[in-house]
């Protein structure tokens, strides 16, 4: 992957703007790659900057209604807390009732706080549920926009020597990228992946991504538009670190000219 | 190397509010609210939402205090990502809200979100804002940016909505922060 689509990547996801596949791809480049990570620290520190531009004072009820909602319900699993033990004051019947309605007070808030939390979390919990939805949607309707594209190229890759029964077909659409189906692959050792290469005349493979299996030996991955990749003349799988890499080093699984 | 310092001082504090330390919760917001407030305002025009999700991105700091990870950044931006995403949730559940239930009466306030909506630049300057390094970006870039980040579109929708191909807004992003992150001299670690 070039520095410039890592960055691609990790400015999107900063931002919190990558669609579920980049996403996806980008989340497993962070668990396996520094270069990822600093990336992404250093655009999440540019919107820190951003933000830090406009700073705008809270009002103070916020504040309030925070620390009697912490001091309403500690929180679970600090048992660390260190009270101090200090000699109690005496104290006169009205300190005690007006403990009492102080206490009755904090605990309407937070009931109320509690109610109206588990709403607004339901709420999320189905805008998130919404969210998963139309993304899969978008995937659906994109991949329907490549099959109903005469310009579309179908590439047929056939098994290599490690596992000579795979096989996987290549759908794929120069502006609007393509889709890789494959079956009959072994499961991949732990820290490894295939890694789809679109092959153009003599020029070097470029990556188009990289992808795992399920226990069945099927996977498929959607490959976004290529920067610089237009007619393909070969696709190929090879088996390489999890993260990816910049150009083939392992065995090839499948391979496919395409017509 | 005071960045330093000051980033070190607030994860102190953050491991202090782990430890249920609410002194240092107290200070830790003092130092952070407007800062957290501040993005959330510009999401969320909505005042009473803006506090509503400021005091939901406070609580799951003192919550989630013990998950922070110094080695993944800093925590104003662990503060920082937290409010965006909390705002821009509440964006969209009222925008939700707001299509299911109701119809807007008035045409001119109909064309005045409309406005917003297509240029979220040109209603920040409505509210009177300051030109910062955002709004000094080129046009299509700080406008790709601002979909992103302030109304939280992706980048497809991004693409869909300025009629642009992915590739481009993709690259556009980019760009843009790329020349954010030299206009605030953030350091290539």
């Amino acid at each position: 992957m070039s520095r410039d689509e890592l960055d691609e990547l990790a400015a999107g996801y900063a931002l919190g703007a990558l669609d579920v596949e980049d996403r996806a791809r980008f989340e497993a480049l962070l668990r396996a790659d520094e270069a990822a990570r600093r990336a992404l620290r250093r655009f999440e520190e540019t919107l820190v900057r951003v933000a830090a531009e406009r700073p705008e004072p809270p009002p103070p009820e916020v504040k309030a209604a925070l620390l009697a909602r912490i001091a309403a319900s500690p929180r679970a699993g600090n048992g660390a807390r260190v009270v101090p033990l200090h000699a109690r004051p005496r104290r006169s019947v009205w300190t005690v009732v007006l403990a009492g309605a102080m206490a009755a007070g904090v605990a309407a808030i937070a009931v109320g706080m509690a109610v109206s939390s588990r709403y607004e979390q339901r709420l999320e919990a189905l805008g998130q549920e919404a969210r998963t939805l139309k993304a899969e949607l978008d995937r659906q309707a994109s991949v329907l926009a490549i099959l109903r594209d005469p310009a579309t190229q179908m590439v047929a890759l056939s098994g290599q020597t490690p596992s000579p029964g795979a096989h996987a077909r290549m759908l794929w659409h120069e502006k609007a990228g393509g889709l890789l189906v494959a079956a009959g692959l072994p499961a991949p050792p732990p820290g490894k992946a295939y890694q789809l290469w679109a092959i153009a005349g003599k020029s070097a493979p470029v990556s188009a991504g990289v992808f795992t299996v399920d226990p069945k030996g099927t996977g498929s991955l959607r490959v976004p538009p290529l920067p610089g990749v237009s007619h393909v003349d070969v696709f190929a799988v090879t088996l390489e670190p999890e993260g990816g890499v910049p150009a083939p080093t392992g065995a090839m699984y499948l391979a496919g000219k395409s017509a | 190397m005071r960045e330093g310092n000051r980033a070190s001082a607030a994860a102190d504090l953050i491991a202090a509010i782990a430890r249920g330390d609410r002194g240092a919760f107290e200070r830790f917001y003092d130092a952070h609210a407007a800062l957290a407030f501040g993005l959330i305002r510009r999401i969320l025009r909505d005042p009473e939402a803006a506090k509503e999700v400021l005091q939901e991105v406070f609580w799951q700091v003192w919550q989630d205090a013990p998950s922070y990870d110094p080695a993944r950044g800093s925590p104003e931006a662990w503060l920082v990502m937290r409010a965006k995403t909390r705002a821009i949730d509440k964006l969209r559940s009222i925008r939700r809200r707001e299509q299911t239930f109701v119809a807007p009466v008035d045409e001119r306030v109909a064309a005045a979100v409309a406005t917003r909506a297509d240029d979220p630049g040109l209603a920040a300057e409505d509210r009177g804002l300051a030109q910062g390094a955002l709004e000094q970006l080129p046009g299509p870039q700080r406008r790709a940016i601002e979909l992103a980040f302030l109304e939280g579109l992706t980048q497809s929708e991004i693409a869909a909505k300025l009629g642009e191909p992915l590739g481009t807004v993709k690259t556009r992003i980019r760009l843009g922060l790329e020349r954010l992150r030299t206009a605030f001299k953030v350091d290539n670690t």
